[in-house]
């Protein structure tokens, strides 16, 4: 069985701010949103780009509770991948695009200011 | 633009393994001719011009009075802005088409994908003279792997065919470029003949490269679109079949026989389409092209068309099959677009389930027999 791993320090994350960590042979973007903390895989599914080097912010919405007008919505929670701008909810690992699509999301535990990579991932 | 993003996010992304083995010619790559970078290469007076335009803000495909994008769109923070969308020389462009698995890149210009836009033809020669002697200078020193293509500009035919026999000796130039978006006339009206003849003269194929727009030409009149997204699924594929037709009208295939011809940056979905239109129409109007001898296709067929943006269809195999609509096992050529923002990563294209042999054509050996060039296959 793997061992879980310290993959950074809590004060390397402040609010609203993500980095990428090497987990192995992967890379992982970990996000801090509003203070609570979500990891997701630093591939894009579109043509495999670096989706977590992208920036975080929000995105718009429009559908019949917005009278078809664009909303700008969840900021902070939306990664849009640098190679081609596909956008993923950081939180849920949903492709905004193509919703019911998603990214694997990982548990991070903290203690004593560490984040832990979960050891069965 | 984010000055402080320089990362290309290439660099730590290795290229499929696969593409390691198989010989990867791009046909179309950028490089940034900024005002400033061409000044010293271009004539008086219109260096002073380039040397004013150094006040000029820039923007991504976009300085007023060089290459004005007429972008009426809405833009959103972050959108597409985190990774640097410029190569400014040699050294990087090779370094990124390592990183990207590309062999070969056939290099054409930024800004000047607007050239045919220029009012001033006197300017617009100008430019185009000095990005030619640029390219080969700053660009092309090198056995490399980078090759050129010589700007034709469409201001003046005759001086076009004189910039390409001019070049066509250089021994890393291997195409010529002809600015597609929001020209007038089009590419088959008789005033270019002369830049045919030079092209089957000095051996060289010719590219058609379109940008998106809005420009009061045909097909680039777009205001009746309110996004980019429109204007986008337009302004590359509407101008490639606006300009092929045009040619097809004065029988530029048959008075140019030897003549090479390559479309760029449209995708490949529209070609089949054209095909079967056109073969259609033929029958019963032939008497408006009585110089072909048959269905007008076949003339496509010998024609070659650039993969990128490659359309992304659920099931690969569609795309696969879309090929073998036009033997496009032998005529689709491999383009990243690199460093442009809609660009493809050579692995995408390495995907489509064609034959071992076709997947082979397609990345590289087709553009080979294209550019007439020489390169040990692997």
């Amino acid at each position: 069985m793997k061992k879980e791993i310290m993959v950074a320090t809590v004060a390397e994350l402040p609010e609203g701010s993500h980095k990428i960590v090497q987990v192995g042979s992967r890379e992982i973007g970990i996000f801090n949103v509003r203070g609570e903390l979500y990891a997701i895989p630093n591939v894009c599914f579109h043509q495999n780009g670096p989706l977590c080097k992208g920036a975080v912010s929000g995105t718009v919405r429009a559908d019949e509770q917005t009278s078809w007008k664009l909303e700008w919505v969840q900021e902070g929670e939306i990664v849009v991948c640098p190679w081609h701008s596909l956008e993923f909810n950081v939180t849920t690992g949903e492709c905004v695009a193509y919703p019911g699509r998603r990214l694997p999301t990982y548990s991070l535990r903290v203690e004593d200011g560490q984040i832990f990579f979960p050891a069965d991932k | 633009m984010n000055p402080t993003i320089t990362d290309s996010t290439l660099a730590d992304h290795p290229s499929s393994t696969q593409l390691k083995d198989i010989l990867v010619v791009d046909v179309d790559v950028h490089v940034n001719e900024t005002p400033q970078a061409i000044a010293p290469y271009c004539e008086m007076p219109w260096r002073k011009s380039l040397e004013a335009l150094r006040e000029v803000p820039q923007g991504y495909l976009n300085i007023p009075g060089y290459a004005q994008a007429q972008a009426p769109w809405p833009m959103f923070p972050d959108g597409s802005g985190r990774r640097r969308k410029t190569v400014t020389c040699a050294k990087e462009m090779r370094k990124d088409l390592d990183d990207l698995g590309i062999d070969i890149g056939i290099l054409f210009p930024d800004f000047f994908l607007f050239h045919a836009a220029l009012q001033q033809a006197d300017y617009a020669i100008a430019l185009a003279k000095a990005y030619n002697r640029w390219l080969v200078e700053e660009w092309l020193g090198e056995d490399n792997g980078l090759k050129g293509a010589v700007m034709a500009p469409h201001h003046d035919p005759v001086v076009a065919a004189a910039e390409i026999r001019k070049y066509a000796k250089h021994e890393h130039v291997k195409a010529i470029y002809l600015p597609t978006a929001m020209v007038d006339p089009f590419y088959g009206h008789r005033r270019y003949d002369p830049v045919y003849e030079a092209a089957q003269e000095t051996n060289l194929p010719v590219f058609f490269h379109s940008v998106t727009c809005i420009h009061p030409t045909f097909p680039f009149n777009m205001h009746g679109f309110s996004t980019l997204f429109s204007a986008h699924v337009m302004a590359h594929p509407f101008s490639c079949i606006a300009n092929l037709l045009s040619m097809l009208e004065t029988g530029v295939p048959v008075r140019f026989p030897n003549l090479r011809v390559a479309f760029t940056e449209a995708g490949i979905g529209w070609v089949p389409w054209l095909m079967m239109r056109i073969d259609k129409e033929y029958n019963e109007r032939r008497r408006d092209l009585p110089f072909y001898k048959g269905r007008p296709s076949e003339h496509i067929k010998k024609m070659f068309f650039s993969t990128q943006p490659i359309e992304e269809p659920a099931n690969l195999r569609d795309l696969a099959a879309l090929i073998s609509l036009f033997d496009g096992e032998n005529s689709v050529i491999f383009s990243s677009d690199w460093p442009h923002h809609d660009f493809d990563h050579p692995s995408k294209v390495l995907q489509i389930p064609v034959s071992e042999e076709g997947r082979r054509k397609i990345l590289g050996t087709n553009a080979l027999r294209l550019l007439n060039l020489e390169v040990a296959k692997r």
